[in-house]
């Protein structure tokens, strides 16, 4: 017998040396939405997982800087839409995670009612005004703790007073009837000893307009036109209301967006040919347009993908009889995020203060452990 | 009634360290660190740069109860570097590729821009 070499299986000539045959490669970067349930979901990180066939999947910050692509698709006054190329879905879910509940803003924390007569109860009014949103910057203001006195730098003041003639036709409390005071609350607090002097419930020592930063766009509510209360005739109200900042894991109205959220690539395959009727029937399916009609020459039609992101996963084109034709898969490392502000920031620095505050949040849990 | 003030997710009480450190008795190589007042946020991108190290043999987080606001995250590396090595360097290279993606996304939004201006 002669002796032949002995070949590792890696070796074989069709299996690529250094890369991860096409099905592990599958594996490790398509979550594949089957009729039922998607597969394959878990990412693969692990450097050692493929350790057995010599593959190495290590990354380092060089080698993600050199995968990494941003393109931004849509940006309007109050949303944005971009493509995030190369991350982690831990790395999206963070900072989907971040700008909901971490970017501080500002919201209306203290209600002072001085008359409220209306049918909504004191208690709603006030939940209600805490989630109108403002236009004011956070950045140009400080928190406010409990032993702090509210002034200038940490509390923005608002005031309301509305009321319905008697014998006038119903009001409808609209946000805009919230007006900036910015020379502090015009309250005093009663205090029983009548030698002090009234202190107000906020102390300015100078008015807020006269600050530069507050002349160039007046702090008031970003949309006019939410209705707060519905007035009968003969009701008033009439309040006081301090904002402060917060952030969004403390209560929901100090969220700057109205919601941020992201989702995967989606490409789908046609895995045999879809000729004539059976194509027709294909791209009737799809309710977003995902597949298109191909004229052959000779008057034969063939069904392709025409716009595999428009793809919402309704599997409509793999119910049924069509199970073996089409493949819907995601691809793991785009991420195609949204972020409709709700007016304090815009959409793109709403992102970066993301990425800052998560650069925040690093630096801080590095130890400081010999 | 029982629930703790929303404010002890994220304020460290006074006393009580950011991260703090155990060594595992039983494993060579190993180590726990308790990070207070963080969730999954950090701890789920902390976990995903360590395992791309190829030194890590193990690395995992956890939140022991939802209602006390810290992670455990517990580490294993080779004998070439050890615990606290690791979860520095994971955490310098997140801080690098951080920096990487705030100004491609400055940049790409810049270049965005600049594509609208021109089209008008």
């Amino acid at each position: 017998m002669s002796s032949s070499t002995k070949l590792s299986a890696l070796d074989m000539p069709d299996v690529p040396m250094g890369h991860l045959p096409e099905h592990l490669h599958l594996q490790r970067t398509r979550v594949v939405c089957k009729a039922d349930a998607p597969i394959h979901t878990e990412g693969i990180q692990y450097s050692g997982a493929y350790a057995s066939t010599g593959v190495d999947i290590s990354m380092g910050p060089n080698k993600f800087c050199k995968n990494f692509k941003i393109e931004v698709v849509r940006l309007t006054e109050d949303e944005i839409e971009f493509d995030m190329v190369g991350i982690d879905a831990s790395l999206a879910n963070a900072f989907r995670r971040i700008l909901i509940a971490e970017v501080p803003t500002m919201a209306i924390e203290k209600v002072l009612m001085v008359n409220n007569t209306s049918v909504i109860a004191d208690e709603v009014l006030a939940h209600r005004l805490g989630l109108v949103p403002l236009n004011a910057d956070p950045r140009l203001f400080e928190y406010l703790s409990e032993n702090d006195t509210p002034n200038e730098r940490n509390t923005i003041v608002y005031k309301m007073e509305v009321s319905c003639k008697k014998g006038g036709s119903r009001v409808t409390v609209k946000s805009d009837q919230l007006k900036w005071l910015p020379n502090g609350s015009e309250l005093q607090m009663t205090t029983y000893d009548s030698s002090a002097k009234a202190k107000s419930y906020t102390s300015f020592s100078c008015s807020q307009d006269s600050l530069p930063e507050f002349s160039k766009k007046p702090l008031g509510v970003r949309f006019d036109d939410i209705i707060l209360a519905k007035l009968g005739p003969g009701q008033v109200i009439e309040l006081e209301a301090h904002a402060v900042k917060g952030m969004g894991k403390v209560h929901a109205k100090w969220s700057p967006v109205a919601t941020a959220w992201y989702r995967m690539l989606p490409e789908v395959v046609l895995l045999k040919e879809v000729k004539g009727d059976d194509a027709e029937k294909l791209v009737k399916k799809c309710p977003v347009g995902v597949f298109d009609i191909e004229d052959l020459g000779n008057g034969e039609k063939k069904a392709a993908v025409a716009n595999s992101r428009a793809c919402t996963l309704c599997r409509e084109c793999v119910r049924g009889v069509n199970e073996e034709l089409v493949e819907l898969r995601r691809v793991k490392d785009h991420f195609i995020f949204t972020i409709e502000s709700t007016g304090a920031f815009s959409p793109e620095e709403l992102f970066i203060k993301a990425v800052k505050i998560l650069e925040e949040k690093c630096d801080r849990v590095i130890s400081e452990l010999s | 009634m029982n629930a703790p003030d929303r404010y002890e997710r994220f304020v460290v009480p006074e006393g009580t360290k950011k991260v703090s450190y155990e060594r595992d008795t039983k494993i060579v190589n190993a180590a726990s660190f308790t990070v207070e007042r963080e969730d999954h946020t950090i701890g789920n991108i902390l976990r995903m740069q360590l395992h791309r190290d190829p030194n890590v043999l193990f690395a995992g987080y956890k939140l022991p109860h939802p209602l006390q606001y810290k992670i455990i995250v517990r580490i294993q590396t080779t004998s070439q570097s050890s615990p606290t090595q690791a979860f520095n360097q994971a955490i310098d290279d997140l801080d690098k590729e951080l920096d990487y993606l705030k100004k491609g996304f400055e940049d790409e939004k810049n270049r965005y821009e600049e594509k609208l201006r021109q089209g008008y």
